[in-house]
């Protein structure tokens, strides 16, 4: 998948914002959305809630645990762990990305944010590479990785397939009687 | 016209064409890297071992070698898998981390002790990395104009009266 991809699901996620105008309930083919009065929160899809925001009628408010606190938390968390913590979202990451782009004006000490988000990711994703480091040097059949988000799989995982292709390979030549001639090389 | 019992050097291709374990027209001479010899070298240290140099397709010649195995020493064959996928399984690590953090440098140093398999998967995590970074930059986003669109306009007069 492209992160593109990736991210066109993510927007798919709800998030607050509060309006200035007035709309009635609108019904589109994923589902009901609003009504929309001024100065009232409802939630949107976060697609919606950008294009709003870039034509001006609306503001956005930031998911719970987009704070600098929580984020320092999970961050703190993150280093500590062999494992992976749970996210707030299985998109953090693209929202980040796109509610910091879009609506940075909304979200207090966003910098600060950006930054703590950033460093989660690259702590995670060092993880990942550990671990499948360790997958790849016990030469393990199977492994289970709990909590990781599309985006992480989808930067890692090309890499992590073609590799662990080519070990699959090498291993079935070690078959006794095997008449490998194939060129796939 | 040949001698029986002469050494010669022919392109793989050929001496498969060659090789029928019936007839033993040919025997193959596995080649040096795939040696004993070389195989205390990668069990020490896989990592500065320049695989480049060796093949350039280590693995993918390693594993066309296995169809000449000398039936008498099967076992050869054997440990010499086993050495390619130790091998493989040392570099890993290397060659993913260098090709998911390197972005923006010139990785001339970073591949140039890599065979050509290892070169198509540090490209593979490269690919990842560029694709996340561009992305994360809003670039994703971007019309651009394709690389090879770009490259038109060097292309010479001459060259395309030619």
């Amino acid at each position: 998948m492209e992160p593109a991809e990736v991210e066109f699901l993510a927007e798919k996620e709800l998030v607050t914002i509060v309006p200035n105008f007035s709309l009635d309930r609108i019904h589109l083919i994923g589902g009901d959305l609003g009504p929309f009065n001024p100065g009232l929160p409802v939630e949107v899809p976060v697609w919606l809630a950008i294009n709003l925001k870039q034509r001006q009628k609306c503001r956005l408010i930031p998911p719970d645990w987009m704070d600098v606190g929580k984020l320092e938390e999970i961050r703190d968390q993150e280093r500590k762990e062999d494992t992976f913590t749970p996210m707030p979202s299985p998109y953090y990451m693209e929202l980040t990305k796109l509610l910091l782009n879009y609506a940075s004006d909304n979200i207090p000490r966003a910098d600060e944010i950006r930054t703590l988000v950033k460093d989660t990711w690259d702590t995670r994703m060092a993880k990942l590479r550990l671990s499948a480091d360790s997958f790849v040097r016990q030469q393990e059949a199977h492994a289970k990785l709990d909590n990781l988000t599309l985006l992480e799989i989808n930067t890692a995982g090309s890499f992590l397939t073609q590799a662990l292709d080519h070990m699959y390979k090498l291993r079935t030549n070690l078959q006794p009687g095997e008449s490998s001639h194939s060129q796939d090389f | 016209s040949f001698l029986q019992g002469s050494k010669l050097e022919i392109p793989l291709w050929l001496a498969k064409g060659l090789h029928d374990s019936k007839r033993r027209i040919i025997s193959v001479e596995l080649p040096k890297i795939y040696r004993e010899a070389w195989r205390t070298v990668f069990s020490a240290d896989a990592n500065v071992v320049d695989l480049h140099k060796m093949g350039p397709y280590y693995y993918g010649f390693g594993s066309q070698l296995l169809n000449f195995e000398n039936p008498e020493n099967p076992e050869i064959a054997q440990t010499d898998c086993l050495c390619s996928l130790q091998t493989f399984v040392a570099r890993f690590r290397r060659i993913m981390d260098s090709s998911q953090n390197a972005y923006n440098e010139d990785t001339s140093a970073l591949v140039a002790r890599l065979d050509e398999l290892e070169r198509a998967l540090f490209q593979v995590g490269q690919k990842g990395l560029n694709d996340f970074q561009c992305w994360e930059k809003g670039q994703a986003s971007q019309i651009t104009a394709s690389s090879l669109v770009q490259n038109y306009g060097k292309r010479k007069l001459t060259e395309v009266d030619g």
